[in-house]
């Protein structure tokens, strides 16, 4: 068994109306004048956990994205080992 | 007569409000513990309303990997999500779409105006993710009248009558009693008796 790190960021799709990025921008513009502001909000998670290989590795860390930390009707992730 | 369940998640806070309604109706109501499968019959299962375990990572998202949730009894029983109730079906999947944020950001308690069945009634709304997005081919049963957290389409509440699993943001049992000013909610339990 090997031991693996995964970072995993999930936002919302780029279709579906970032309600607390709109918030920031706001608030960005509260503070000072920014050009072209594009913000898009989402969560990290830090996920360390043993696997036989890298296959089996990517098969629980898919599992652990689909069923708990993103909703795939509006939520995408992305995985950095 | 009637006999309901009601399933309670580590959060729930509507489980006694919705028990209530349902013995308004004279229906034989028990709770159902989250972590117990269902094995007993009942003509309708409510999912009631509250914050299942904090609303942690996003609102009903830990509450679908229950026991209780994953042995639902689906197109046996009549199922309904109140509010977090709701949320849970859908990131369950058993019911399409998804909640997000309020168009406002805000948390919205308030009693709203909503079409049903062709009128208008009042019953209150309380949420922070009642923002419905992409809706399948369920039957829209009720709409916001002045859609106040920016839903899709007006939408409050969906139906999928195939497999008899009805969602809903606003809270009918809160509109139940007179004392308590509102007797709306009336109407929606009766629609869900008639629907078992």
């Amino acid at each position: 068994m090997k031991n693996y790190k995964a970072t995993v960021n999930v936002k919302l799709k780029e279709a579906v109306k970032d309600i607390k990025a709109q918030t920031l921008e706001q608030a960005v513009h509260n503070i000072m004048p920014v050009q072209n502001l594009k913000c898009r909000v989402g969560n990290t998670y830090n996920i360390g956990f043993d696997a036989k290989n890298k296959k089996e590795a990517e098969k629980i860390i898919n599992t652990i994205c689909e069923e708990i930390l993103s909703n795939s009707v509006i939520e995408e992730y992305e995985i950095k080992w | 007569m009637v006999k309901a369940g009601i399933i309670t998640f580590l959060g729930t806070n509507c489980e006694r409000d919705t028990k209530r309604a349902c013995e308004f109706f004279g229906w034989n109501t028990e709770f159902i513990k989250h972590n117990d499968k269902i094995k007993e019959h009942y003509d309708v299962i409510f999912l009631p309303g509250g914050f299942s375990y904090g609303d942690h990572i996003s609102s009903g998202r830990i509450a679908k990997l229950t026991p209780a949730v994953k042995s639902l009894p689906v197109g046996k029983t009549l199922i309904v999500g109140i509010c977090n109730g709701f949320q849970i079906l859908t990131e369950a999947k058993l019911l399409s779409g998804a909640l997000t944020y309020n168009e406002n950001i805000h948390f919205i308690s308030k009693v709203a105006d909503l079409e049903f069945m062709g009128e208008t009634i009042k019953i209150p709304i309380a949420h922070h993710q009642g923002n419905y997005t992409g809706k399948g081919g369920e039957e829209v049963i009720l709409r916001y009248k002045y859609n106040e957290n920016g839903s899709d389409d007006r939408i409050a509440g969906i139906y999928d009558r195939k497999n008899k699993i009805i969602g809903m943001m606003p809270h009918p049992e809160r509109a139940i009693f007179e004392e308590l000013g509102l007797t709306d909610g009336r109407k929606v339990f009766e629609f869900i008796k008639n629907e078992i």
